[in-house]
């Protein structure tokens, strides 16, 4: 079953691809991909690829992938291992989504952090008392690791 | 290793406690220290009387040995003081005079015990067994008591600087009040004595190196006798340890118990005479030589002074305090039908079995015709009724061909078990087992395999077969149920806060509470360490009140067995209400609509062979144990409990056929159970063209978003698409369609529309 639904999902992938990310299996394992994300334009991320992780549960898609940052970011909901701190990759998971909603979900928290849920809890306190001071530092971490 | 001061602390403490405790002969003080030298030289004193003593002898200063009973009823409460004046101590007759039991209890023994003649008698050469049968009190006032001092060295300390260990003797005059067994009184009561073999014995403290001692061992053998003897109820129990010689020409066994005011050791070859009336005559001289030689041996040989402890001294004294010193005079039935040969053959073959001709099942019990037990210190006479025992070699074989039997059972319980999870692989069919069935089967299991631990390491010649019946059942309990138990377990997680009036119906407004719940993604690894840590829990309680029970009062005991065996033996009871409370359709209804998903959807969750093939394994032993009355494990007969288990069990099973015939549901009043919401229905061209996409019209399907694969639909308007099974997709409330697979397997993660995330009640 789950072997089924993930090559169906790399064909929609292949078929209808999307401009903010791209994401396929590494080497002949359909239960590991590679994912790389655009830095979104309205970010302070803009101009770094940024690599991810995704290990498919052999019950997917009951359970969620695991998706982590390979490429260090600066963000107050993904830590130094690139463990990402996101509701739909816990225990808001539903079956109904896929892994291209799972990577547009992370795109837009890229855009919009969620400083009251952090997995960082220095990051989320600058991003909150100094924005500036945030995106100067996001962006050094972008220029330094992600171009 | 890293070693902080904690560890380093607890580490010296064991090592201190280890190496100060006492050595082997127990003294930890001065005074025990006394105590012990005083007891070995009080006894070396004893012997050289005994090797003094000639048959024409009396007793001379033998602790418990100084008054016979005419003294005691000549002078009443004389002191017991050696040299007694005008005793006459350079004669020895059978009577009263010089004997502590009196001429009618004398008589009786001459008459009625110890009257096989030694001519054309074989008795049996190996008498190792647990021969049970019934006592009779025949008085418990008639004789006058004999006073028996115990030396007052024996006694503890009174301060903690008292060195030296008091001289004379001590009289217990308030019996009562030091004892509670210092009479018997009831009537007639059951008795067991377990015959033992003393044939080699060690002559250090500590030391495994045995030794044999006796040299004339065709003609006399030292027993250890344990006997115990309590009334029906056992409210008053008896038990004696006390050494015993059996003399196998003429099968008398004479034991005597022992303690600080009963050195009975060396009394053995005048009381084995005590049936020759003209004391002068050679065989009884034969005898006398022979049994003395026979304890002079066992002293030299098991080093006797030198091995006594402090816990020799401390048991002597407090059974003398506390016990009743007993005389014991038994006579075997002879073995016949072999001859001398013979007898010698089978002793080989029980001892080192190498498949001699012999019938090893013909071999007649060890049976005791006749005996008497009589207390010279209590005045208690007590008959023995002709009791019986399989020889301990023989009972062993049948032991271990019964748990052999066992370890079979045990076997095809974990063949059933397999075809059952085999039955039931999917989430949505083991989520219809329920969790409590299979929890009491393991709790026996698992009591099992805890028993079968506790005998292998209480019984040594069992303990192969019993280690591996101990590691059948272990790997039954915790491997194979506890691990389907895990799988049951995770399926129903998501029911847990659900009432089982809503698990009934299915009723919307209870399920939509449901949505708000925190989500429970079950994760295996958890639940098992948690359910793991439950089963050993109640395990190990269990086991604890199961042997603690042991020692209750008997109908506390018998209450205790009855309760929980029916209880335990109530298995399917559970799984008739998890039937219930999952709605399974009569059997009649689930082959009308027979086609794969359908099937999937309604099979039954117990295999038939399953639920016949368990009750019958369960039910055996409880049968044997119940109807058999020579069962090894000696429990008393009970056949209506045992029919009443049976058919308790054959009811459950009725009942569990009956759902599967009329439906599970049959017994519950119709209005009871609400019309629950149906996931499976066809569905109409105005739905499709609402919640459809594109061109579902013309497909008649939707896309699973589960799955993303396409879901041919039955629709109401469309005649061509009515051969699609209306149970091979799902129809939610909030109006998502998925296969009936992949919702049903998502429903066991988290009870929410995969889509919407509208709550869903449970199937």
């Amino acid at each position: 079953m789950s072997t089924k639904r993930i090559s169906k999902e790399l064909n929609d992938l292949a078929k209808d691809p999307i401009t903010s990310f791209s994401a396929g299996p590494v080497g002949d394992d359909l239960f590991h991909w590679q994912a790389s994300i655009m830095g979104p334009a309205d970010s302070p991320y803009a101009g770094g690829v940024f690599f991810l992780s995704i290990h498919f549960p052999t019950d997917y898609p009951f359970k969620p992938p695991k998706i982590s940052f390979t490429t260090k970011i600066y963000h107050p909901n993904i830590n130094a291992n690139g463990n990402i701190c996101l509701d739909i990759l816990k225990d808001q998971w539903s079956p109904a989504l896929t892994l291209s909603k799972v990577l547009l979900s992370i795109c837009s928290l890229l855009t919009d952090a969620n400083p009251d849920d952090p997995l960082v809890p220095e990051i989320a306190h600058i991003y909150k008392t100094d924005r500036s001071k945030y995106e100067a530092t996001a962006r050094e971490w972008t220029k330094k690791y992600a171009v | 290793m890293e070693i902080d001061a904690n560890t380093l602390i607890f580490i010296i403490i064991i090592l201190f406690i280890f190496f100060s405790s006492p050595d082997g002969d127990g003294v930890s003080s001065e005074y025990e220290f006394n105590q012990l030298e005083i007891l070995k030289e009080h006894m070396r004193m004893e012997f050289n009387s005994f090797t003094n003593m000639s048959y024409t002898d009396n007793f001379r200063n033998i602790t418990g040995f100084k008054l016979s009973y005419q003294d005691e009823l000549d002078k009443h409460g004389i002191n017991a003081t050696y040299p007694i004046d005008g005793k006459n101590y350079d004669n020895w007759k059978t009577n009263q005079q010089y004997l502590m039991l009196p001429d009618e209890v004398r008589n009786y023994i001459k008459s009625d015990v110890w009257n096989m003649s030694p001519v054309d008698n074989i008795y049996p050469w190996n008498i190792s067994s647990t021969v049970i049968g019934n006592i009779d009190l025949s008085s418990n006032h008639k004789f006058s008591k004999i006073k028996m001092p115990y030396p007052q060295f024996y006694e503890p300390p009174y301060d903690m600087n008292d060195n030296t260990p008091k001289t004379g003797d001590n009289y217990i005059e308030d019996w009562s009040n030091t004892s509670e067994l210092h009479n018997v009184t009831f009537e007639t009561g059951e008795l067991s004595i377990k015959v033992s073999h003393l044939d080699d014995v060690t002559n250090q403290i500590d030391s495994r190196k045995r030794y044999m001692f006796n040299s004339q061992d065709d003609r006399f053998k030292m027993l250890i006798l344990q006997v115990d003897f309590h009334d029906k109820y056992e409210k008053e129990k008896h038990s004696i340890n006390s050494l015993a010689v059996y003399d196998i020409q003429r099968g008398r066994i004479l034991s005597f118990s022992d303690s600080a005011k009963f050195h009975s050791l060396f009394a053995f070859p005048h009381y084995l005479t005590l049936t020759n009336s003209d004391s002068k005559d050679e065989e009884s001289k034969t005898i006398y030589e022979e049994s003395k030689k026979l304890i002079t041996e066992y002293w030299n040989r098991s080093n006797f002074v030198d091995t006594i402890t402090m816990t020799d001294l401390h048991n002597a004294y407090d059974d003398a305090n506390n016990k009743c010193e007993y005389m014991m005079f038994l006579q075997l039935s002879p073995w016949n039908e072999y001859d001398r040969d013979e007898m010698k053959l089978i002793d080989k073959e029980l001892n080192w079995p190498l498949g001699r001709p012999i019938n090893i099942s013909k071999i007649p019990p060890v049976t005791i015709k006749s005996g008497l037990m009589y207390s010279p210190d209590c005045g208690v006479t007590l008959i023995v009724n002709a009791s019986k025992g399989t020889l301990y070699e023989i009972k062993m074989r049948t032991i271990r061909i019964h748990i052999m039997f066992g370890i079979v059972l045990f076997i095809a319980q974990i063949y059933l078990l397999l075809r059952q999870m085999q039955h039931t692989n999917t989430p949505s069919s083991v989520n219809k087992i329920s969790v409590y069935t299979f929890s009491m089967i393991n709790l026996v299991d698992g009591l099992l395999a805890c028993i079968y631990f506790i005998s292998a390491s209480v019984i040594p010649e069992l303990y192969l077969p019993l280690i591996i019946s101990a590691f059948a059942s272990f790997i039954l309990a915790s491997i194979f149920e506890t691990r389907y138990l895990i799988s049951v377990y995770a399926s129903q997680v998501n029911e847990q806060s659900v009432s089982i009036r809503t698990l009934l119906s299915g009723n919307l407004e209870d399920a939509e509470r449901l949505g708000d719940r925190p989500v429970i993604i079950p994760d295996e690894a958890s639940i098992s360490s948690s359910l793991y840590g439950r089963v050993f829990f109640t395990l190990f309680v269990s086991a604890f009140v199961v042997l603690s029970s042991l020692t209750w009062p008997l109908h506390v005991r018998k209450i205790f067995e009855y309760t929980s065996l029916c209880v335990l033996y109530s298995y399917w009871v559970p799984q008739i209400f998890r039937n219930a409370i999952k709605g399974i359709q009569s059997r009649s209804a689930r082959t009308r609509n027979n086609n794969t998903a359908n099937r999937r959807q309604n099979k039954l969750p117990l295999l038939w062979s399953f639920v016949i093939g368990t009750s019958v394994i369960r039910i055996f032993p409880i049968i044997y144990v119940f109807t058999y009355s020579s069962n090894v494990f000696r429990h008393h007969r009970d056949v209506r409990f045992a029919v009443l288990l049976s058919l308790w069990l054959a009811f459950q099973i009725t009942v569990l056929y009956s759902q599967d015939i009329l439906g599970a549901r049959w017994f519950l009043p119709q209005h009871t159970i609400p019309e629950g919401y149906s996931y499976f229905k066809a569905i109409t061209l105005q739905y499709l063209s609402e919640h459809g996409d594109s061109n579902s019209m013309e497909t008649h399907s939707v896309d699973c978003a589960i799955c993303m694969s396409e879901i041919l639909l039955n629709i109401e308007d469309v005649s061509e698409t009515h051969k699609v099974d209306i149970y091979s997709y799902m129809v939610t409330p909030c109006n998502h369609i998925f296969h009936t697979a992949c919702l049903e397997n998502w429903m066991s993660y988290k009870l929410q529309c995969p889509v919407c995330r509208a709550p869903l009640h449970p199937i």
